[in-house]
């Protein structure tokens, strides 16, 4: 088996690539775009704050896992910009809300953003439900709006390839879509796994555990042939009881099982599946399960193979070599006692990709850029995080490589690590589809 | 065979809390004719009392601590469930159904907002002692102690119910008043009171089964809902205000549902309701049911 230790040669390989060459597309593409746009080249800076509304998880399943530590992560950013002289001169206006109450209420409070309290910016959204349901208001009432967080990959594709991109003029996802997750599980077997014969899989019965499964189940399929799906099951959301799906899973002899299980959901699976012995005879493959080891600590098993939703991981970038990612996990550490988890570095290209465009549209329009331009120079845009490098395709979606790895028990942590001999990174390229192509059609045409 | 074993296992684990819950259900739909809406959030009570005392105390020794938490989640479940009876229950029972539902709908976001005032929105994680009771072998299977645990604490519940109610004074009186009403009022039987009582001996096994789940599964806000839908599913089949009932109601419900997701996993809800649907076209008042 093909064991790979990510050194230094090969991540400033990885990111150094992936920056030079996406960023500086990225920067020379948009900035001409904006400077058609843009005739005037002097105007004022307002001296007022910027507006922005966070949007969260503050109660409820996802508040723990995601929506709190999130919120943390758009406060230390917020902070940290204001301390360094905010935006352009003017000082970030940070204000949290619970995005807790379903879309119907997500979007009256989007449209009092919008209309009544005039903010420059909403950043939020963890359930793709809201996300479906608020970002059409970015070009309904004319206000920009970067969703954050939530994962499927319906957000910004139409129904048949190709699609005119982008969906909507002001609404961008500052993080890439589900589909890297579950490409990247997929690839990840393929490369450690390539023999498996039987995969299982346990989702969560509504659109985010059926589009994870899609997706992988679709890859999986094209990438390692003569695969058999042998259980798919769905429990519901907020299952209590997981015990019946285990023995059907132990029942099943599958050697990988798929999981979109997201969190308590998580946290109880991976619990009572310990107690039934379930991870002595198969894997789980987690779509988006870097914040659990952290969660259960010491009882997580090892040996489960786990997506970063990118590769947002407090050990990755190796902080000795990317400085940034050195600052965030420190300071998150040192604030909230916890390492950063992926909605955290989500948080952060949010605030991050704003405050680019904001600047980049800014200095070619000589002043504060209007919501338009702010648009036009997001679009393609790239900027350095403490994950690597962010991407914003023209379609206005993040483009992100994805770390894959195993847990692992190291010394020196209180919960299982991902083992560092046996991270992959899958290069943006390789695991986002390109713009304007649905995913499940880019990975069918794969072996064409 | 060992397969199987573990299937009907896991059926009783889920009958146990479904048991437990719909037992209280039943008990107040059966004496005082209420249905209760709010019972689920009565199980949240539970749920969240016990995670916050095994989580702030039970370090050292979690199964002790655990044993208290259990008593604190009944008692402090059946005080709310005292409350709620006397303060906004009471004015219903004369009341056309409607207004029950809506009252108890009310106190269903009453209760939930006061869990968020008190214990915030975050989740409570409780594992301990789930975490060092250790496993049962059986076959090539493993199987967690503490879901057998979990299955005595619901079959001594059961005992201790079936003994109030088939040998106490008290019990007689409650079973007297499910029968007819205005005939027990007519023999001096005091109704407001044993009200009450009913009201809050079924709050306190909500709050029981809610207390018994939080070792597996984090506190956290909605957590009543599954158990008050898979309830009201087990007092239907059951029939209501039947112990027996409550008891053969949860077992279809967890056995079908334990061994429909082995077979069946796409149709393991509407399986259930398929069931129930079957029961109340032969026998429209439950399985128990007068």
């Amino acid at each position: 088996m093909a064991e790979k230790k990510i050194g230094r040669r090969q991540f400033i390989k990885t990111a150094g690539t992936a920056g030079i060459g996406l960023g500086a597309a990225g920067i020379l593409g948009s900035s001409v775009k904006v400077r058609k746009a843009t005739a005037a080249q002097t105007r004022s800076i307002p001296k007022t704050p910027i507006k922005i509304a966070s949007v969260s998880f503050l109660t409820g399943a996802a508040a723990a896992p995601f929506g709190i530590p999130g919120d943390n992560a758009y406060k230390l950013c917020a902070e940290e910009i204001n301390k360094n002289g905010g935006i352009m001169g003017r000082k970030i206006e940070l204000k949290s809300f619970d995005e807790a109450g379903g879309a119907d209420a997500q979007v009256k409070l989007a449209r009092k953003f919008i209309l009544e309290d005039k903010v420059d910016v909403i950043l939020g959204y963890i359930s793709s439900g809201n996300c479906k349901a608020v970002l059409p208001l970015s070009d309904e009432l004319g206000g920009l709006i970067i969703a954050y967080d939530c994962g499927t990959h319906v957000l910004m594709e139409e129904k048949r390839s190709p699609y005119k991109v982008p969906k909507y003029t002001l609404g961008f996802r500052s993080s890439a879509h589900l589909g890297i997750d579950n490409i990247g599980l997929a690839l990840y077997i393929k490369q450690y796994y390539p023999g498996i014969k039987k995969v299982a899989a346990i989702n969560p019965d509504y659109a985010w555990g059926r589009d994870s499964y899609l997706v992988f189940e679709t890859a999986i399929k094209e990438l390692v042939p003569g695969v058999e799906v042998v259980k798919a099951l769905w429990p519901k959301l907020f299952t209590t009881d997981y015990t019946a799906h285990i023995s059907a899973l132990i029942g099943s002899g599958a050697e990988v099982i798929h999981s979109a299980l997201w969190g308590g959901d998580a946290v109880t699976f991976t619990k009572q599946a310990i107690g039934m012995g379930l991870f002595k005879k198969a894997r789980m493959a987690y779509s988006r399960g870097e914040p659990y080891p952290q969660e259960v600590g010491m009882d997580y098993p090892e040996g489960q193979i786990i997506c970063c939703a990118g590769t947002h991981y407090f050990l990755y970038p190796p902080t000795d070599k990317w400085p940034r990612n050195k600052w965030f996990v420190e300071e998150f550490q040192k604030r909230y006692n916890k390492y950063p988890t992926y909605p955290c570095y989500h948080a952060y290209q949010a605030i991050y990709t704003y405050k680019a465009a904001v600047e980049k549209a800014g200095a070619l329009v000589g002043g504060w850029p209007s919501k338009e331009e702010i648009s036009q120079a997001a679009s393609e845009l790239s900027i350095e995080t403490p994950s690597g490098i962010l991407t914003i395709g023209e379609d206005h979606n993040g483009r992100e490589d994805v770390l894959v790895g195993i847990s692992k028990k190291v010394k020196g942590y209180p919960f299982p690590i991902l083992d560092p001999d046996r991270m992959a990174i899958f290069p943006a390229h390789q695991v986002n589809a390109p713009a304007g192509i649905r995913t499940e059609d880019w990975i069918n045409s794969w072996k064409a | 065979m060992e397969n199987w074993i573990i299937y009907i296992l896991n059926g009783l684990y889920f009958a146990s809390f479904l048991f437990l819950t719909s037992l209280g259900l039943s008990i107040i739909l059966g004496v005082m004719g209420i249905l209760n809406l709010a019972h689920g959030s009565l199980f949240a009570i539970g749920a969240f009392m016990a995670a916050w005392i095994v989580g702030a105390f039970g370090a050292k020794a979690p199964i002790t601590i655990f044993v208290i938490a259990l008593l604190a989640a009944l008692g402090v479940s059946g005080l709310m469930g005292l409350l709620l009876e006397t303060s906004i229950i009471r004015p219903m029972y004369q009341r056309a159904l409607e207004y029950q539902l809506l009252i108890t709908f009310g106190a269903l976001l009453l209760i939930e907002d006061l869990i968020k005032m008190t214990w915030g929105g975050t989740a409570y994680y409780a594992s301990k002692p789930f975490d060092i009771m250790g496993n049962l072998v059986i076959g090539n299977n493993q199987y967690p102690l503490y879901f057998l645990f979990v299955i005595l604490i619901t079959i001594m519940a059961g005992i201790g119910v079936w003994f109030i109610m088939s040998k106490t004074r008290i019990g007689i009186m409650l079973r007297a008043i499910s029968m007819d009403r205005e005939m027990a009022r007519a023999m001096g039987i005091r109704i407001r009171k044993l009200n009450t009582l009913a009201f809050g001996m079924g709050a306190a096994l909500a709050g029981l089964a809610g207390a018994l789940i939080v070792p597996t599964t984090p506190a956290l806000l909605g957590i009543g809902m599954e158990p008050l839908i898979m309830a009201f599913i087990v007092v239907v089949l059951g029939g209501l205000g039947s112990l027996k009932g409550a008891l053969v109601g949860a077992l279809i419900v967890g056995e079908t549902r334990s061994i429909g997701i082995v077979f069946f996993p796409e149709i393991e809800l509407p399986l259930l309701f398929l069931i129930a649907v079957i029961i109340l076209v032969s026998k429209p008042q439950g399985l128990f049911g007068r």
